[in-house]
């Protein structure tokens, strides 16, 4: 009996794996899904609600997170598969010891390699759904381009991210006890201290977005020195921050302007803040 | 951009017109944002990313005008099976755009077919980089803070509040950007790519480093267990350098990988590779 809960808990996972894929369109694409239940601290308040234990569920979730709270995904490119590791991680720890230091060892080891191999696998077949949503634009078939770009994906999206999810939570049980009790203290050591250190990448890809030029990396510094010596929240920073971009904007100053008459800069001060 | 506001006003009251065709419904414009607010991702492909979301949110449009017009229909459909990325949700400031430029060319006024191509090839960087660096970089980071310090102690609530606030930001955000961007039409392209715009992305970009650099001050753990005599007693290292320059080994961490990244031009497969023969050499010699 024991094992028919399981086997509809872990199912339950493997399906919320799924819905908070960042291909998966039903809540509303990435949104919903990827934004909202592919984030660790949600995964875990849910896998808690399954497993009945939603404190147990929320802390495994809140340490999980950490490690990928500056996870990024640009151009299809991942420095970790969030969802696999969130999902197989707070899961597989929720069904054996409901330890978030086991959550986040099973997480980043997911993220890092099944998570990963099984992203780059499917990021590379899914050509072949385009090149058959393409031969449909070109033949005028309007149901052959939502069946090649929504249905058929889809369906086989399921396969990709419920199905490996949901058996690892059932048959992983015995694999997880079984690392807990052999595997050599060093490399759990090594997998935490990596776990520590794996956001720096997430954050080092959002730097090499944003910054432009190496003498903007004060700003950086400025951010970094306010939290780590001031000991300031990151809410008193976002209020610092957006009080330093306000300065910055003005001093960037109206490229033009100095000929024409000031009465435009005010209104074009309103159109803009509408805009964003 | 004051003319743009006049036209914009205009077009709105001539959208109905011309080739006695009509313009479209509030209905089918939500149909076209919802189409590629939920598909946005749905056939994702390192080859094609976005690219069919767009054929497929066209589908009830081409059914509309281009019934009795197979060639233009087919036009319509492959030039939006294009290869296309972006930051989905402000990006929906694009398909506005188009959106509005296709129907348009729909409609019959002398707007070139290849310029909703354009439009998308010479936006879809910008936005994607102002996107990216908005959303992953300020909002969803600030409230998954937020929403962690609620969670302590494994309170719902903390889950809860994010759910709630990145539901309502998320939706809402992709939604201005479709109607501003429908409204304003071509006259949107000015406004993303001009000065003034630039201005306003420079300073964006300003409070998200800023935000960067609070990240990385508060989620790397990375500390030394080496103990380090000190006259008569033994003190932690840790405890040094904290006094000297505090998370100065995470710091290290950030910066090495931004400098493999951005001066070495690594992936970010290679730079965990890197990353974790660091952590494994570390723990053996026990520096970490």
């Amino acid at each position: 009996m024991m094992d028919v809960t399981l086997f509809i808990q872990a199912m339950l996972v493997g399906i919320l794996c799924y819905l908070g894929a960042i291909e998966t369109p039903w809540a509303f694409g990435i949104t919903g899904g990827f934004y909202i239940l592919g984030r660790p601290l949600v995964a875990g308040f849910l896998i808690g609600l399954i497993f009945g234990d939603i404190q147990a569920g929320v802390l495994c979730g809140l340490a999980v997170q950490a490690v990928f709270i500056a996870n990024l995904s640009t151009g299809g490119a991942t420095n970790s598969e969030i969802t696999y590791a969130g999902y197989g991680g707070i899961g597989l720890a929720m069904a054996t010891t409901k330890d978030p230091a086991i959550a986040v060892t099973l997480a980043v080891l997911i993220g890092q390699t099944f998570g990963l191999i099984f992203y780059n696998t499917r990021m590379a077949l899914y050509s072949f759904w385009n090149t058959r949503a393409q031969k449909a634009a070109e033949n005028l078939d309007t149901r052959g381009i939502a069946l090649n770009h929504l249905y058929y994906p889809a369906i086989s999206t399921f396969f990709f991210r419920a199905v490996p999810v949901w058996l690892a939570i059932f048959y992983g049980k015995g694999a997880v006890n079984w690392m807990l009790n052999n595997v050599p203290q060093v490399i759990t050591d090594i997998i935490s201290v990596l776990g520590g250190v794996l956001p720096a990448l997430g954050i080092a890809l959002l730097m090499s977005i944003i910054v432009k030029e190496k003498i903007q990396l004060i700003f950086f510094f400025a951010g970094f020195v306010l939290l780590a010596f001031a000991k300031l929240s990151m809410i008193s920073l976002v209020f610092l921050a957006a009080l330093v971009a306000y300065i910055v904007y003005l001093s960037i100053g109206k490229p033009q302007a100095a000929t024409t008459a000031n009465t435009n800069v005010s209104d074009d001060f309103v159109e803009d803040d509408d805009l964003f | 951009m004051k003319n743009g506001v006049i036209s914009m006003k205009e077009k709105e009251t001539k959208r109905i017109s011309e080739n006695g065709k009509e313009g479209l419904t509030k209905k089918e414009l939500r149909q076209i944002w919802l189409r590629w607010g939920f598909t946005h991702l749905a056939s994702m492909s390192y080859e094609k990313l976005q690219s069919h979301a767009w054929a497929y949110s066209f589908i009830p449009f081409a059914e509309k005008y281009y019934k009795n017009d197979p060639e233009a229909k087919r036009r319509l459909l492959t030039r939006h099976s294009l290869f296309y990325n972006t930051e989905p949700q402000t990006g929906a400031l694009i398909n506005g755009i188009v959106t509005s430029m296709e129907e348009e060319i729909a409609l019959g006024k002398k707007v070139p077919e290849s310029m909703p191509v354009n439009i998308k090839t010479s936006l879809m960087g910008p936005l994607a980089g102002l996107g990216d660096s908005i959303i992953q970089g300020i909002i969803v980071p600030t409230l998954l803070s937020i929403a962690m310090g609620l969670a302590n102690g494994g309170n719902p609530l903390g889950p809860i509040f994010y759910i709630i606030s990145f539901g309502i930001i998320g939706p809402l955000v992709s939604y201005l950007c479709f109607k501003y961007g429908y409204r304003l039409g071509v006259n949107a392209v000015d406004i993303v790519t001009g000065e003034n715009a630039k201005r306003i992305t420079d300073s964006f970009n300003v409070l998200g480093i800023m935000i960067v650099g609070g990240l990385a001050a508060s989620y790397i753990t990375l500390a030394t267990p080496i103990k380090i005599p000190m006259g008569d007693e033994v003190k932690p290292l840790q405890d040094v350098l904290d006094g000297i320059f505090p998370k100065v080994l995470p710091l290290s961490m950030v910066l090495l990988s931004w400098w493999l990244i951005s001066a070495k031009q690594m992936t970010a497969t290679k730079v965990i590779l890197i990353l974790t023969a660091i952590c494994t050499l570390g723990v053996i010699i026990g520096i970490f």
